[in-house]
């Protein structure tokens, strides 16, 4: 699981640019899938048959796209201008390492030498617009030659394992999710199951209401990762999540009210099986529980996410041990909800 | 020599002031090639030859900025504050090593978006951000002791036009000149007299060169630091280019003869330079040198770099060269009058 983890969080792939994570997923579960296919929109949708029948249609999501950085323009100085596709804030994207375009080029976001900020600004962010990319081209004819507006840029971020089980990397979010779907998809199933992932999450324009209106399932659960705030001295109410303490699951987010009959579901199953999860304690984010759950009449959806530390920066943090309870819990809601 | 390949090697091996240990073993094995070589009572690795003539120490400093660790919390997150002028805009989410009993990895925390004050757009102070080493408190603790520093992860990459990125070229991208220099003499045949000072502590004030300067004998110095390169940002004083040449200092501090004689060398041998102007001292070793024991004429050579002080400063290895040639020609021509 960590290795499969590795390799798609390598991969580069944000919001409209998923092409590299698809082909490499569809790689992956081809042998295992009864049918996939790639959708107008590039999500790619998954069937595969279980031992038994679903009565319900099951559907699982998770995003392929990631946070990155796209061109918007190239200064006369050399320096790219850009933008960040999806929320990624200025703090950590202040003197990082980035990866630019199809051929890689190394890369920096710089900032001004603190020795040169004046005193009162010393702890001043600098502002989102003021900060460029600067690859070494001294002029825009050099820059032109090697990139074009329009192209992306990505956290320069290796893949760590660290700590007491823990793993560090860019696009831990919604990679995880990605992989618990491609270990379902090579399990062998006791349902038949629909599987989405998804293009667009992280830009929020509704990819995946799109695919599950072509799958119109009974049920949706959304396979997520979300921001745990449980670091030394935060108060209680403020952590959201904590790391292994299992999936966090939703009752309530910026886009989504989940039912309360999902919600009960997902913790009481958790908790009959021993299987570690927690409810996510604060209304805040979203995912594609907003875009599915008012697509074709409704559907009926739970978020489980794996709860992760730094999301939306090149050093995501998450714990083995939740991705694998998320995934057994996740697992276990199949049965439940296939047969319910 | 392969410039970048050094370069990269020494700024790996990086130690923070005070903890110069980490890179001194490293840079004696490199010094070692051209001359007898020793780590002082501060920690500065410090050569001599015995050549003859004028006298000439060469400089650059072995210390690097981080943090040190000054508690650690129950569930494995270090209290950190800086050690020398580490810049805490630049922090969130950056990969740290913390120099314990044993390496250990960590991630400096990010402010999740719901906890930031003034809506993002005030970076965390040292009071708040924290190194989580995912481990537990015990273990930490075990391994860890308040006092131990952190340096930074590094993204080596190689840029256009002969640009490089990574952390902690300052000032190895002087103490890599200075070995380039000396290859270059040894190609010549110089057998000039010559000390090489690879000093502690510039980063938290220049201790090891003082120190170090008061024993060395030399009549001239050349320090070799980094200094600001122009970006859009920068105030309009600062006017070097990266990839445009070494730095000429001018300072009261310095020698004005030395600092003349280099300029007029640069040109007399095409090796591409700029000016930098300093109306008061350097900030630099040269402030040490220049007055250490009986006092020196000292002159200061400077690298052009970005983003100082991060972990993506960004130099140009043109820049180190032309650095390296220029000290080299000053040396075998005693200040170009005999060119």
């Amino acid at each position: 699981m960590t290795d499969l983890i590795k390799r798609l969080c390598l991969l580069n792939g944000t919001s409209g640019r998923e092409d590299e994570v698809r082909n490499f997923i569809i790689n992956e579960i081809k042998d295992y899938a009864d049918s996939l296919s790639v959708d107008n929109l590039g999500n790619l949708i998954v069937f595969k048959k279980g031992r038994k029948r679903a009565k319900n249609k099951i559907m699982l999501d998770a995003h392929m796209d990631e946070v990155a950085f796209m061109i918007t323009c190239i200064n006369s100085d050399g320096t790219l201008s850009f933008e960040s596709v999806g929320g990624i804030n200025t703090a950590v994207m202040t003197g990082i390492p980035v990866s630019v375009g199809k051929d890689k080029i190394s890369g920096v976001i710089g900032v001004l030498p603190i020795h040169l900020t004046p005193k009162d600004k010393k702890q001043d962010l600098p502002s989102k617009s003021s900060l460029c990319i600067d690859i070494g081209a001294a002029s825009y004819e050099e820059a032109r030659k090697v990139v074009s507006p329009g192209d992306c840029a990505y956290f320069d971020s290796d893949f760590v394992q660290f700590g007491d089980g823990y793993l560090k990397s860019k696009a831990l979010d919604d990679r995880a999710g990605c992989a618990m779907l491609i270990a379902l998809i090579k399990e062998e199933l006791e349902y038949d199951a629909y599987f989405t992932f998804s293009a667009g999450e992280e830009v929020g324009y509704g990819a995946a209401g799109a695919a599950a209106f072509t799958v119109k399932p009974d049920y949706a659960i959304v396979c997520e990762t979300t921001t745990a705030a449980d670091l030394a001295g935060v108060d209680e109410n403020k952590k959201v999540c904590r790391l292994k303490c299992g999936g966090a699951v939703s009752f309530m987010d910026r886009r989504t009210v989940y039912s309360k009959d999902m919600f009960d579901l997902a913790l009481d199953t958790a908790n009959k099986l021993g299987i570690p999860a927690q409810p996510k304690t604060m209304v805040a984010g979203g995912n594609n529980a907003g875009h599915i759950h008012k697509t074709a009449g409704g559907i009926k959806t739970v978020t489980v996410s794996v709860p992760c530390r730094y999301l939306h920066s090149p050093s995501c943090v998450v714990s083995v041990d939740d991705v694998y309870s998320s995934l057994n819990l996740v697992r276990a809601l199949i049965g439940e909800l296939a047969d319910a | 020599m392969d410039l970048c390949q050094t370069l990269f090697g020494l700024a790996e091996a990086s130690g923070t002031s005070g903890q110069e240990y980490i890179t001194a073993g490293y840079a004696l094995d490199l010094l070692s090639k051209f001359m007898p070589a020793h780590v002082d009572a501060l920690g500065s690795v410090v050569g001599e030859n015995d050549g003859e003539g004028c006298h000439y120490l060469l400089d650059a400093h072995l210390d690097s900025i981080g943090l040190v660790v000054t508690g650690i919390e129950e569930n494995g997150f270090l209290r950190v504050d800086k050690c020398g002028g580490t810049d805490a805009r630049v922090l969130p989410a950056h990969e740290v090593i913390v120099h314990g009993k044993e390496k250990v990895y960590g991630v400096i925390t990010s402010i999740p978006p719901h906890l930031a004050r003034d809506e993002g757009k005030k970076a965390a102070g040292f009071d708040e951000i924290m190194i989580d080493t995912g481990l537990d408190g015990d273990k930490a603790k075990e391994i860890i002791r308040v006092g131990d520093r952190a340096t930074f992860v590094s993204y080596y990459g190689k840029m256009l036009n002969n640009t490089v990125r990574g952390a902690y070229f300052d000032d190895k991208a002087g103490m890599c000149a200075v070995l380039r220099c000396l290859e270059i003499l040894k190609e010549n045949n110089c057998n000039k007299k010559l000390s090489v000072l690879f000093s502690a502590q510039e980063e938290t004030g220049g201790s090891g060169a003082a120190a170090a300067g008061f024993r060395c004998e030399a009549d001239k110095s050349i320090s070799v630091d980094v200094s600001f390169a122009k970006t859009s940002d920068t105030p309009k004083d600062i006017t070097a280019s990266l990839g445009k040449g070494t730095m000429i200092g001018f300072s009261p501090v310095l020698s004005y003869s030395m600092s003349c004689e280099l300029k007029a060398l640069a040109e007399k041998k095409n090796i591409p330079y700029q000016l930098e102007i300093m109306p008061d001292s350097t900030g630099t070793n040269a402030d040490n040198l220049a007055v250490a024991a009986g006092g020196r004429k000292a002159a200061l050579l400077s690298i052009p770099m970005k983003n100082m002080h991060t972990p993506v400063e960004t130099v140009s290895l043109d820049d180190i060269e032309a650095t390296a040639r220029l000290m080299a020609e000053y040396i075998m021509n005693d200040g170009g009058l005999e060119a």
